[in-house]
This record gives C-alpha cells, structure tokens and sequence, in this order.
C-alpha cells in the first residue's frame, strides 16, 4: 500500500489554501469549576480521609438495621423451608426470581459504563464509572442471594458446582440455571479485577497521603504502584484487555438470565428476542439506579465539578435510549404472539395486559415505556428533581417487569384446576427489603472507604493531559502557575480545608 | 453564495442534488476518471438483464433470487442509514471524514424503490398468503393459521407498508444528504444541530420500520413461522454489510480513483474494522440466540424454520454461515494489525459481502425449495448474476453519486479533529 493514506494530515490542510476552516468544535470540558489535578485529588481523597461524619453514621445504622432484618429473613426461611414464600404450586419462582432478576439487572451498568463506553471513547464516564463499578458489585451479590436461598438446602448450595465426588452426581449441564452460576460468577470476578485495576493508581495517591497504619494497608492494595511510565504503560494494556473481555459479558449475563425463561416452552416466556431486550432492560434499570445514588452522592459530597449536569444528561439520554428498546420489545412480543397464531401466546399476553395481574402490566409499561420518553425534552433531562424521581420510577418499573413476566406466565398455566393468583409473604417482603440493606450498607461501606471517583481517570480527560496541550503555552510551567492562582476558591467551597498549598496534604481533622 | 440545486426529475433518483464538487478544494473530491463507476455500473446493469434472462426460464426462481438480491442492497443501505444517524446523534467526530460514503448509499432507497417491481409482479410466487384459496373455508387449501393473520398480511396492507418504510427512509436519507451537502456551500453553525435533530427522531423510526419491514420482506416468506428477534437479526446483518461496504468504497475511492489521500486515514480504516469486528460478534450472538431458543423449546412450528434449513443439503448452507459469518471472520478482525493492513481488511470487506448476501440467501432459498421442490441446496446462476449485478449496481452508482460532490463534508465543525483523529 501506499505511504499517503497514512501521512498526517498536517500537510493536507493549509489555512492559506482558502477552504473554509472552522474553529474547533470544543465539547463542553467534562470537568468544571477549573479545578487543577491537585484539586481533584484533594476533592475527592478528603472522604476517605476526613472524620466520619455524623450523618454517615446515622445513614449506616439505616443500612445495616436493612442488613439484620435480611439475616434475620434468611434464618427464618433456612429453619422453616421454602414454603415461607409466596411461591405456590402453579407459581413455582415468586419474588425469589423477581429479585435476582432485578438486581442482575441492576449490575450491569457498572460494567457497561467502565467496558463498553471505554471501547467507546466516551470519555464522560470518568466521573461515574467507579461509583457504577462498586454498585455493580454489590448489585451482583444482592442478587446472589436469591438463587443461593431459593435451593432449599442452602448448606449444600456447592452442588452447584461442578465439583468431582464421589457420588458420580454433576449439576445438570443442560439447565440454564447451572449456566446462571457460570456466568454471573465470571462476570463478578471480572468487574472486581476491572474495578480493583482501576483503584490501583487510586490507592497509590491516598497511600501517598496517609501516615501509618493506614499508609501500611494502603501500600498492600496499592502493589508497590508508583506511577512509573511502565506502570502506567502495564496499567493501560490490562485495562484494555480487562475492558475487551468485560463487554462480551455484560451482554452474556443477562442473555443467560433470559435464558432461564426463554428456553422453557412456557407461552410468555419462550420468545426468541428475550436476550438483546433483557440485555437492553438491565442497562436501563442499571442506569436507573446509578443516576439515584450518584444524584445524591455528588450532592453530599459536593462532587458537582466532576460529576456535572452533563454526565447526569448523558446517562438519562442513555436510560430513555434503552427504555424505548424495552418498549418496543415489549410491542414486539405482543404483535408477535398475536401473528403467531398460537392461541397459548395469545392467550398469555391478553391474560397480562388485561388479566388479574393487568396492573402491575400497566405499572410497567407506564414507567418503562412511557415515563423514560419525557427524557426527549432537554430541560427535563436536566432537571436534578426530575430525573431522581424518574430514576425511582424506572427501578420500580423494571421490579413490575421481572414480576409480571414471571407471575402472569406462571399463574395460568396449561391446566387451568391449578390456576392460582400469586401473593407474596411478609417474609418475601421483608427479605426483599433486607437485601436493599445489603446493598447500601456495602455502598455506604465503598463511600467511606474508597475513593468514589477514579482520580486518575478524571485528570486524564482535562484538557491539560493532552499530550498537545503546551504545544502553543511554552513548556507547560508558564501556563500552570496563573492556572493554579484561579481555582482558589473553587475548592474553598468544597470541603473546607483553607490553605490550597500545593505541598499541604488536605487536614485529616 | 452558492445555492444547493435540486436535480432534474430523472437524474433526481440517483443523486437528488446537481454536483457541488467545483465548490470544494481539488484535495476532498473524486480525482479518478469515470471510468471507474461506469464499469461498475454498466457490469451491474448488465448482470441485472442477464437475470431478467431468468425469467423468461424460470420465473419462480427468478423471482426468489431476485428477492435475496434486493434484499441485500437493501439491508446495506438501512445498515449505512443507521451508521449515518449515529454518527449524528453522538456528535462522533472520528467518522466525519467517513460520513459522506454511507449517506450516498443511503440514496439507494429511491432507486431499490424503483427496483422492486419484479417483486411487487412476483408476489403471488413469492409470498405464499397472496394465495386467495387460502382464506376460503370451504376450499382444501384452506389455512386457519393464515387466515388468522391476514388482517397483517394481505396485499393492499402490505403494499401500503411498503411504500410507508421507503417514504420515510428515503425522506430521512433526503434530509440528512440535503443538511449535508448544504454544508459544503454555506458552513453555518446551526447545520449540524439540524442533522442531530433529525437523528434523533430518526432512529426509533429506523428502529422500527427495520424491523417491520424485514418481517414483511423477509420473515413473510415463510408464512407461517415467526420470531421476535428476527428484526434484530435482519439490523445485525444490516450494520455488518455496511460497515464493510464503506471500507470497500474508501479503498475503491483511494486506490482506484486516487482521491481522499492522506484524508481517509489507516487510524479511520482501523475504526471501521472495529465495527466489523464487533458486528461479527453481534451477528453470531442473535443468530445464536434465535437458533438456541428455538432448539431448545423444541416446538415443531418454530424449529421447522431450522429443519428445512438442515435437510437436503442446506445443513451445509448452515454450517457455513456459522465458520464464515462468525468464527472465521471473529478470529482474523481480532488482531489490531489486520483492521490496519488494508489488503487484509480489504479482503474481509469482499468476504462480508458474499456472506451477508449468503446469509439472505440462507433464509429465503429453502422456502424456494420448499414451495417448488427444487429438492436440494445450492445455487442458481440466477441468484448468482442478482448477487453481483446488485452489488456491483449499489458500488457503481455510490461511487457516482460520490463523485459530484465533495467526499468529505470540509465545513462540518469537528473535520479538522476528524483529520487528527487517531485509533487506539
């Protein structure tokens, strides 16, 4: 091949030449309020190093009374049984799969927005992706309890496991269930090792800051990480692959969680586009609930400059992206069943739409389809109240989804003497709630201790890290020190520390 | 300032708009002869009427592959259409210099307007319910099942359908090219807002019309079989064919006509075989998924599909599909050198072609053999002169809608970071 499509571009382009050269087309700067990287640091190192505050405390104390009462749900089902559920005899997976399903769902952002708009050049999901990271993870295990317990004999709950003995007995390798265990494990140590690769430099910079004890265990985490260009080089290169290999999984984990249905012959349940529109779902309430935590987070944290209204837009665009996938989904099955002309398929989605269950049906349709679309309207996708609120409606709109696609399919089944409604238990209930415990004591436990933001990742998308960036500034050190002059006080309004000194380390008081 | 003219009547169904390319610095336009897209064209046309010899032989099979071969420019453009909206609607800035290729091969859509009627005189070959003994009950052919869905599938709606999905995309594809080509005379500002609005309401209408049409065109075929993700499957291969087919017209614009030199870089290249790469994989997911499901679920009117499909032949059709749509291709993009060796990636854009093309081939050839009894899996020369007449038709008239304009949309605001662009 020629040398020329590969020569730089430099030489094509003269100004002089007279074509009608615009200016650059600047997108917005990701980060605000002009911080420096000392800055960033500084914002976002203080929570972890502060004095617990007050209302951290009081909010744990809420979280983990939320965590006891799922022990306690849990002991109460292990000693008594199954039966304690909801979970009837034409019902046979109640609010047990509901919920796994749910917080599947839920996990799959994380991994989206660190994986696939990594490959994606999207460089906004810097501010977010290690807060969606964590929520992924703990996501993951809120779900794992359900199938955990919902065996019966949780204490042999390793026969899951494909572990050679000498009972001769293996898990059933056809049952998608079985590859359930397979593919919602490997996606959990994936987005862990994905999540701990990218808090290595992190760790690295409190470790740098601490005195101590802490400086010691720091130390451990960080892997003698000293921002050496072959550190960084290693850390890019695993980064990518880590990223490479984390996409194909975010599509596999909830196209095998849609296989647990689909491959069934069960009529509502056995429909072909079940993987691409569960995949689309769980990006949607996974979304959903990274938009609820991170609303409030930056709020309370003041994180505002780097977790700014754009990233908030981007991320409901994303949610009213995939919301209408799951509607037209949703359409598509119904016009489906009816052009099948298979009366049992016909039959079940008439019995969803208008049957016993058409309210939860019509809760759904109206917060999954619906809802999402007032995100067209740029001042409502901009709107904190709006989208929290709308944040809460589609996480209640994707628990009616797994509901009604569980229960409606289930209650009518093709013996009509054992037809049943489905009602749940107050233990159903209570467990539920408990698992929400689980969930915001382990994200309580990551604000406190982790830094929610990856500070690396955010410098690495301001401007000056480009490595062009002093091309017309002189060798850099020119341009920096007026820069440093002006963001003064854009961090006095953050947490307090007076002296920006570039050599004090924030006070630990 | 120059005003963006309307074609004449005639010359309006290939390039809607007279040649703007005077306007633009010598560097962004075609620089090859004409003879280029003329061979092209004149041997697409010409294969074109050798298949209209078919028929005069055998009009069935004619009109079967007819359809396969319509059917493939036409998933190719839809696949350009919704490359052309997402460029738009995420304000991407690596595909401006790219840009120009897929919205001239969304200007196929008036003119594979034009060309389906062999199909539209082929229906009643063609699509199985346009049968009236069907509907009546007291005649022995009559059919429940289709009688059942004939408030979807008769000819006036289907008809009505039809000129909807080409009224609509050819509107989005007119809109978009206007924008477009505007920018080259008159660089104002509010354009690309313009081309992102549109986008955005663009899609969903894409998303949808796509997936009823390929229904109607294709799942119709087969009357009484149905699949939810079949409108997936049918955008899979879309996006796959038209992220290669620009390759193919980039390399045809820079090797064989000389232009875009220096523009149209390796690091674009590179992306582009990216999307080939990711589209293989998403290619194989959905046909795993639909195959999978329906394997599994074991119901004799939904594995029927797959039964003919693995009998008499066409199993090997089928295996084929599996190695040369996916596992092949999968293994060879995988590596970063082969999306940057552009004789390699070259070679993969002829090979993504013939696929998708087999890949059509695949899902409408068996209802041929099932309804006619060819009795066997195979090919006919018909088929094969359709195949390449619209092939190299689509690359011929692409390359000559091109070529009166600009390549590349100079004034668009993020060419100059388009040029710089580099893949990582």
């Amino acid at each position: 091949m020629e040398k020329d499509s590969n020569t730089p571009h430099a030489d094509v382009l003269h100004e002089e030449d007279g074509w009608h050269r615009q200016p650059y087309d600047n997108d917005p700067p990701l980060v605000k309020g002009n911080l420096s990287f000392h800055e960033i640091t500084d914002l976002v190192a203080y929570h972890t190093e502060k004095k617990t505050p007050i209302t951290w405390f009081l909010a744990f104390g809420v979280a983990s009374t939320g965590l006891m009462i799922l022990f306690l749900m849990l002991a109460y089902q292990v000693y008594n049984g199954v039966g304690v559920w909801g979970n009837n005899v034409p019902v046979g997976w109640g609010w047990p799969i509901v919920n796994f399903v749910f917080w599947v769902g839920i996990g799959h952002a994380g991994t989206l927005i660190s994986a696939i708009l990594f490959l994606f050049r999207q460089r906004w999901r810097t501010s977010i992706n290690r807060a969606a990271e964590a929520m992924t993870l703990f996501a993951v295990m809120c779900a794992l309890i359900f199938p955990t317990f919902h065996v019966g004999r949780v204490w042999v709950v390793y026969w899951m496991l494909p572990i050679p003995n000498q009972m001769e007995m293996w898990p059933q390798f056809k049952s998608p269930l079985l590859w359930d265990v397979f593919a919602v494990s490997s996606y959990f140590i994936v987005s862990l090792l994905f999540w701990y690769v990218g808090l290595i430099p992190d760790l690295a910079t409190l470790r740098d800051r601490a005195k101590g004890l802490r400086a010691k265990v720091l130390a451990f985490f960080a892997l003698g990480w000293t921002g050496a260009n072959r550190h960084w080089r290693n850390y890019e290169k695993s980064y990518l692959i880590l990223a490479g290999l984390a996409t194909p999984l975010v599509l596999s984990v909830h196209s095998v969680v849609s296989f647990d249905f689909a491959i069934s012959i069960i009529p509502g349940w056995h429909t072909t586009i079940f993987p691409p529109y569960f995949v689309a779902g769980a990006i949607f309430s996974g979304f959903a609930m990274v938009l609820t935590l991170l609303v409030v987070a930056r709020k309370i944290y003041g994180l505002e400059d780097l977790i700014t209204l754009d990233h908030l837009e981007k991320m409901n665009i994303i949610i009213l992206v995939t919301g209408s996938m799951v509607g037209f989904a949703y359409i598509t099955e119904f016009f489906m069943a009816w052009y099948s002309q298979v009366e049992y398929e016909q039959y079940a989605f008439i019995n969803r739409a208008f049957g016993p269950y058409a309210w939860a049906y019509w809760i759904m349709m109206t917060c999954n389809l619906i809802s999402p679309q007032l995100f067209w309207f740029k001042k409502l996708r901009r709107s904190i109240p709006v989208m929290f609120a709308l944040s809460i409606v589609v996480n209640i709109g994707m628990w009616f989804e797994r509901f009604v696609i569980t229960v409606t399919s289930l209650h009518r089944d093709f013996l009509p003497s054992s037809w049943d409604y489905f009602s749940p238990t107050w233990v159903d209930v209570l467990t539920f709630v408990g698992s929400f415990g689980l969930f915001f004591t382990l994200f309580l436990l990551f604000l406190r201790f982790v830094p929610m933001v990856a500070i690396a990742e955010v410098k690495g998308v301001k401007p000056e890290a480009d490595p062009h960036f002093y091309d017309h500034e002189g060798d850099g050190h020119a341009a920096e020190a007026p820069q440093i002059a002006i963001q003064q006080p854009a961090s006095e309004a953050q947490d307090g520390p007076d002296d920006v000194d570039d050599s004090t380390a924030p006070t630990t008081d | 300032m120059a005003e963006l003219k309307r074609s004449s009547l005639l010359t309006w169904l290939v390039s809607p708009f007279q040649p703007t390319r005077e306007h633009a610095d010598a560097r962004f336009t075609y620089r090859g002869s004409s003879t280029l897209y003329l061979a092209l064209l004149g041997l697409g046309v010409a294969l074109l009427i050798v298949s209209l010899v078919g028929w005069a032989v055998d009009a069935k099979q004619f009109f079967f592959s007819y359809v396969v071969g319509w059917s493939f420019a036409l998933t190719v453009t839809l696949g350009a259409l919704f490359l052309t909206l997402i460029h738009h609607i995420t304000k991407s800035h690596w595909s401006v210099v790219v840009r120009r290729i897929p919205e001239a091969m969304t200007w196929m859509f008036p003119v594979l307007a034009v060309l389906s009627i062999p199909i539209l005189l082929g229906m009643h070959d063609l699509y199985h319910w346009t049968h009236e003994e069907l509907y009546d009950p007291t005649d022995p052919h009559y059919d429940e099942i289709l009688a059942g869905k004939r408030g979807y599938l008769n000819t006036p709606f289907w008809l009505a359908r039809m000129a909807a999905y080409f009224l609509i995309w050819t509107f989005l594809s007119y809109r978009l090219l206007k924008l477009s080509l505007r920018q080259d005379l008159d660089p104002d500002r509010s354009i690309p807002k313009k081309q992102r609005r549109t986008a955005a309401w663009g899609i969903p209408v894409f998303g949808v019309t796509t997936a009823f049409a390929s229904y109607d065109i294709l799942m119709a075929l087969d009357p009484h079989w149905f699949s939810t993700i079949f409108g997936v499957y049918i955008f899979a291969g879309a996006f796959f064919s038209a992220s290669a087919t620009i390759v193919l017209l980039a390399l045809l614009l820079q090797r064989l006509g000389g232009s875009l030199r220096g523009i149209f870089t390796k690091e674009h290249y590179h992306d582009l075989g990216k999307w080939m790469f990711a589209m293989t994989a998403f290619w194989a997911y959905i046909a795993f998924s639909q195959y999978m499901l329906y394997w599994y679920g074991g119901i004799p009117e939904e594995t029927v599909f797959y039964r003919h499909r693995f009998e008499h032949g066409w199993q090997w059709h089928s295996y084929s599909l599996m190695f040369f749509h996916f596992v092949l291709p999968f293994l060879i993009l995988l590596p970063r050198a082969s999306k940057r060796i552009l004789p390699v990636l070259g070679v993969m854009t002829g090979w993504f072609l013939v696929i998708h093309w087999f890949d059509i081939h695949w899902i409408a050839m068996p209802v041929y053999d099932v309804f006619y009894g060819a009795g066997h899996a195979g090919f006919s020369w018909i088929s094969i002169a359709c195949g390449l007449g619209f092939l190299f038709f689509y690359l011929g008239l692409t390359l000559y809608h091109l070529q009166r304009h600009s390549l590349v949309p100079y004034n668009d605001p993020r060419f100059v970071r388009s040029l710089q662009f580099e893949s990582v």
